[in-house]
């Protein structure tokens, strides 16, 4: 039977546009993406210049773009990358670095000292607005160029972290010739000399990251030599975690960013995936708690919320295991990091409540909150939303809940960005809570040294000035004698501890899943993966 | 002539109006919301004390309000929008890069949500058993939120079946799943007021004298009753520019579309007031326009409502 050929246009038309459509079913799935890994995250970054942006999505994905002049291994030594050598003069204050021939900008530049002086002046220039980097290299006076393959970089004070701080993806080292052209908006146009070449940036939907194919100057413990495996990266914004992970097991990504503690049991057990964990270093998720306004401003108060809340399993409960209660201020995966924390300050009911009883909160109200004087035991934390990944609401509610069964009030409130900065600078609060990723020690400064506050900038929310906490922190961002170093950041850690200054909470890990046939994924030391020595297997 | 002219100039200075007032909102909204403007333009990363100041400074905020407002009425009149805080671009060249996904989004469930309520209606209205069943389903639709339409959609038709992409959405696959989650809501309620104006209609004296004329029931619904039921679905059209717009922020971010949505959504949480303003005076002008439409709309389809209306 024949059909007349208007409907057999009709039917042939609609089976076009079904094919459109759908793909014919074979878009979706594997293959036919000419090598380039498809990996979803969940933020977009604001800006691609590392100096300017203090977004950790910057930084992970700078570092497969530009390179550092240092890098850092996994026991925290520091190696050569664009520096082959760097010598320290005997005052701390000046480093003279013999730098790399060969290498090359992707805008075909060759990179010489000129680059690095650039990058440093650049990061500091009041009109690049720095958000973050700057800070971290306030000590930073000039760098002068002493040849083309020689810099000096000359500190107003001694920082041993230095060389940490420059082996950071924020630390990568840019082209000068694109710092000049592009001034104003190096955000859309980084120019580095890493192994991906930055390629284009569809805004709210992705960012593309193309090989670099003269890259030759990966750093020592790179699993090969010479451009990347993979031809490119295509990064994809997928903000929602569900669809982010639908979208990697239905096969339409090979890698998901912040895959939620929850799923990688069904991650684990399904066929053809794998998960890829890496513990951040830093400051763990902590409460920082108010010492300078009553009632924290008890140390018993203080001690008796350190024992009445159950971290284990709370922690266990909401993050399915994958992330490790925390015992101290630092991370395990941070130098310095003193294991001697642990189970130091452990649950125990009775001892939160006879330390309550003898700091004079002796009443119970109708609502069963200890009281003194007639006067409820309330504590106030504000939090913004901005802030809260990893189900770091239900965080504070289980906080909120533990403490109530001691008889201490939690008032946990979500507040507007301007109102919780006002709270938060202006110090109206008993408790604030956030975390920190920094390979480094020296993150304890920022944390709790008296020249940190919030309003010089600093993590110190609550303004302590404790002369011994002052006096060993600094000297350990000076000291270049390690064990002296893990020494004083031991008591560091200690003194916190039993002063009960914080309450860490749980230390982040960095969760991704992967497709099987996605190889060779690693990670940096601040846990930020890489993606040079990545390849695609068939 | 005369008459319809002036009619138009004056509907058209009230347009003006309603974008200059939005412009208004804006700018004291901003400045009435609790906090430093500038800390939470520089977001939660400890700046520097220099920074915050030297910030202060280029955005005026150091300035008396009246400073401020001269200066953001001035570069308005200008058509200057300024440059987003966050993204370190014009916002002109944000909004434009932009709104054609949006447009495209919101063009193509509008069109569907009026096609899926036409046929509908026309098919149950009169006829209480389709009916009923068709008008539970319409507030299911009407009331579900977005979102979760959308978690579903892709569930099934892009995890499971993998018919369509997950995320991105250029070209015709990446616009369905998007475009039928912002359409659902729309086209219950649009179902709801059609079928309730077209039953009205089929039992007015003309649909009789086109019955005894022996016009069969399709003619009669389609000729008659439904033309009549679009009128109030013209004035819908206004409410349907918020909805989409309102709709398209949630649908991007669960398709992880491009658009003004997500945009918007990024502005506000970042506190980005210029690119605030600059969706805002868009949105007010894509308001105020179609609203023009529709009013320049009935005079064409019913001639009467000229003479009494505001104009």
């Amino acid at each position: 039977m024949r059909y007349p050929t208007g409907v057999r246009r009709a039917v042939a038309l609609a089976l076009a546009l079904g094919c459109v459509a759908t793909g014919c079913g074979s878009g979706a799935a594997g293959g036919g993406r000419d090598g380039r890994i498809t990996y979803a995250v969940d933020s977009q970054p604001d800006c691609m210049d590392p100096q300017i942006s203090p977004y950790d999505i910057t930084a992970a994905l700078s570092r497969n773009v530009f390179d550092s002049l240092v890098t850092m291994d996994a026991r925290g030594q520091i190696g050569p990358w664009l520096a082959t050598s760097w010598t320290i003069s005997g005052d701390g204050r000046t480093y003279t670095f013999r730098l790399r021939e060969g290498v090359r900008f992707h805008d075909g530049t060759p990179f010489t000292a000129t680059a690095v002086k650039a990058t440093l002046d650049h990061t500091v220039a009041p009109e690049t607005k720095s958000q973050y980097a700057a800070g971290l290299i306030s000590m930073y006076e000039s760098a002068t160029v002493v040849d083309d393959h020689t810099v000096k970089v000359r500190l107003s004070r001694p920082y041993t972290p230095l060389l940490q701080v420059l082996s950071t993806a924020t630390f990568g080292i840019q082209s000068p010739a694109a710092l000049r052209t592009n001034r104003g908006k190096t955000c859309l146009h980084p120019v580095g000399s890493g192994p991906f070449v930055f390629a284009g940036w569809a805004r709210n939907r992705r960012i593309d990251l193309d090989r670099n194919p003269d890259y030759a100057w990966a750093p020592k413990g790179a699993g090969h030599r010479g451009p990347a495996h993979v031809a490119g990266l295509t990064v994809e914004f997928i903000p929602e975690s569900a669809s982010r992970f639908g979208a990697l097991s239905s096969g339409q990504i090979d890698i998901a960013a912040a895959v939620p503690p929850s799923h990688i049991s069904r991650l684990r057990q399904a066929d053809g995936f794998r998960f890829l964990r890496a513990p951040q270093p830093g400051a763990p998720y902590t409460l920082l708690l108010n010492p300078y306004r009553a009632p924290l401003d008890d140390r018993r108060v203080r001690q008796a919320l350190q024992h009445a809340v159950r971290l284990d399993d709370l922690v266990k409960a909401l993050y399915s295991g994958q992330y490790d209660r925390a015992w101290s201020v630092l991370t395990p995966a941070t130098a310095a990091y003193d294991a001697k924390a642990e189970g130091s300050w452990p649950y125990d009911a009775e001892t939160a409540a006879r330390l309550l009883d003898s700091a004079g909160w002796t009443g119970r109200d109708e609502a069963g909150y200890r009281t003194k004087d007639g006067k409820r035991l309330t504590l106030h934390w504000p939090y913004m939303n901005g802030l809260m990944r990893d189900q770091r609401a239900l965080v504070g509610q289980g906080i909120q809940a533990e403490a109530k069964r001691a008889g201490i009030e939690i008032r946990f409130t979500a507040l507007e960005p301007g109102a919780y900065l006002e709270k938060a600078i202006g110090r109206d609060a008993d408790i604030l809570a956030f975390s920190w990723n920094r390979a480094e020690p020296d993150i304890m400064r920022s944390y709790f040294a008296s020249d940190q506050t919030a309003k010089q900038g600093g993590s110190n929310a609550f303004g302590v000035k404790n002369a011994q906490l002052d006096g060993w922190l600094h000297e350990a961002s000076a000291t270049r004698d390690r064990e002296r170093r893990d020494a004083l950041y031991a008591k560091a850690q200690a003194l916190v501890n039993s002063e009960a200054l914080a309450l860490p909470v749980y230390a982040p890990a960095t969760l991704l899943g992967a497709a099987e046939r996605v190889r060779g994924v690693t990670f940096d030391v601040q846990a930020y993966p890489r993606f040079y020595d990545a390849r695609l297997e068939e | 002539m005369g008459t319809p002219l002036r009619w138009l100039a004056r509907r058209l200075l009230l347009a003006l109006m309603v974008v200059f007032g939005a412009a208004n909102a804006v700018f004291f909204a901003f400045r009435l919301l609790p906090g430093d403007p500038v800390r939470s333009v520089l977001g939660s990363t400890n700046p520097t004390p220099e920074l915050v100041e030297q910030v202060r400074h280029e955005l005026a905020f150091d300035q008396p309000l009246a400073v401020q407002y001269g200066r953001f009425m001035g570069r308005l009149f200008t058509g200057d929008l300024g440059d987003s805080y966050q993204l370190q671009q014009p916002v002109g060249e944000v909004i434009s890069s932009q709104l054609w996904p949006t447009v495209q989004l919101a063009a193509a469930s509008f069109v569907l949500a009026l096609l899926t309520a036409m046929t509908v209606a026309v098919l149950t209205a009169n006829r209480p058993r389709a009916r009923r069943v068709s008008s539970t389903l319409e507030l299911v639709a009407a009331s579900t939120p977005a979102f979760w339409i959308g978690m579903l959609l892709l569930a099934l038709l892009s995890f499971r079946l993998k018919w369509f992409p997950a995320m991105g959405g250029s070209g015709a696959a990446g616009l369905v799943l998007p475009a039928i989650t912002l359409a659902a809501g729309m086209a219950g309620v649009f179902t709801q007021v059609l079928r309730e104006e077209m039953e009205r209609a089929l039992e007015q004296p003309f649909v009789l004298t086109a019955r005894a004329r022996g016009s069969g029931e399709t003619a009669i619904r389609l000729r008659h009753a439904l033309r009549h039921g679009l009128i109030p679905l013209v004035t819908l059209a206004g409410w349907a520019v918020g909805a989409l717009f309102g709709g398209a922020v949630v649908v991007e971010s669960v398709f992880s579309r491009q658009g003004l949505g997500q945009v918007t959504a990024g502005a506000v949480a970042g506190r980005d007031l210029p690119v605030v303003t600059g969706v805002v005076l868009v949105s007010a002008v894509a308001f105020a326009l179609i609203n023009l439409a529709v009013d320049v709309l009935y005079r064409l389809i019913d001639p009467r409502i000229d003479e009494r209306s505001i104009g």
